[in-house]
């Protein structure tokens, strides 16, 4: 079986392209996992694109990640103001791991400034759009074949 | 014409040590240096890349010099998590104004929230196009090279 990597993501992302796309852009959940798929395949890694509005889901989505995945993309949407439940499952996994946000919290309202998500991850992407999965996808790809050697 | 970039090293970073974690490993401000170059090449993009020591050398560098690029990259100051930079707080209206629609990555090399989210300070410009990158060592300035392409290129399609 080949090498996991998991793509996680929270609340609203399934309504990505049609929620303000002024913020969020035109591009769907659909097609950032095609693209993120096409990059994995072609590099040997297998996939496992998630998304769920619930919290308890992505926590067992999580977890799911400790025993199968090499490395964790998490945009925890919302989720990563409040979760203190995503923070403890992420911190028990033992790879590489990144933070992905399509806007930059930093530059938005200030309850979006704090991130429970970024203290237990490896690095942040933020602001870069969907182009952010795709370079985040690539940079973790990077360090596990990097790691492997 | 080739896209000319931008890339702005703050406080510190002249001296980097290896760290232990994901991502971290071999970083030398010359090794960075020299992937920029070559990542721009293979863009046919051109690349300034410059440090200083001195925050308000780096401001300067912004205010005379932005205008003249189609992106910038700015690590603010690399090892320190109090790192931060105000530009209105240092440019003109005008000045700002330079870099208004132009795609701008604030990047840094460690994670800056690694110690929890009070000491960090990330960039707060909601005026400018303005992304941002963490943790990842010397490929947060490739993903922000990369990211700067991207974007200006689909903004030649529209």
């Amino acid at each position: 079986m080949s090498a996991a990597i998991y793509v996680v993501n929270g609340p609203n992302l399934n309504l990505l392209g049609t929620r303000e796309p002024e913020i969020y852009g035109h591009a769907t959940l659909d097609d950032i996992c095609n693209r993120c798929r096409a990059i994995s395949e072609k590099h040997g890694f297998d996939l496992q694109f998630f998304q769920s509005n619930h919290e308890g889901a992505i926590v067992d989505q999580l977890q799911d990640a400790i025993d199968n995945a090499e490395g964790i993309i998490i945009n925890a949407a919302a989720y990563t103001h409040t979760s203190v439940a995503i923070h403890d499952t992420l911190r028990a996994f033992p790879g590489p791991k990144i933070e992905v946000h399509l806007s930059n919290p930093h530059v938005r309202e200030s309850f979006r400034h704090v991130s429970y998500v970024s203290p237990v991850v490896d690095g942040v992407i933020a602001g870069l759009g969907a182009y952010g999965y795709e370079l985040a996808i690539d940079v973790l790809i990077a360090e596990l074949k990097t790691n492997s050697h | 014409m080739a896209y000319r970039i931008l890339i702005l090293n703050g406080p510190g970073l002249a001296d980097l040590r290896d760290d232990e974690g994901h991502f971290q490993r071999g970083l030398t401000l010359a090794r960075i240096r020299d992937e920029c170059a070559r990542l721009c090449r293979s863009l046919d993009m051109e690349a300034d890349f410059r440090q200083t020591d001195d925050q308000q050398e780096m401001v300067d560098w912004i205010a005379k010099d932005g205008a003249g690029f189609d992106g910038i990259v700015i690590n603010p100051a690399g090892s320190s998590r109090a790192a931060t930079v105000s530009l209105p707080a240092h440019l003109s209206a005008f000045q700002m104004k330079a870099l208004l629609g132009k795609p701008v990555v604030e990047v840094h090399i460690e994670n800056i929230f690694s110690d929890g989210a009070a000491g960090a300070q990330p960039m707060h410009e909601p005026e400018v196009d303005l992304g941002f990158v963490c943790g990842l060592g010397v490929y947060g300035y490739l993903i922000a090279i990369r990211s700067i392409a991207h974007r200006l290129h689909s903004n030649e399609a529209h």
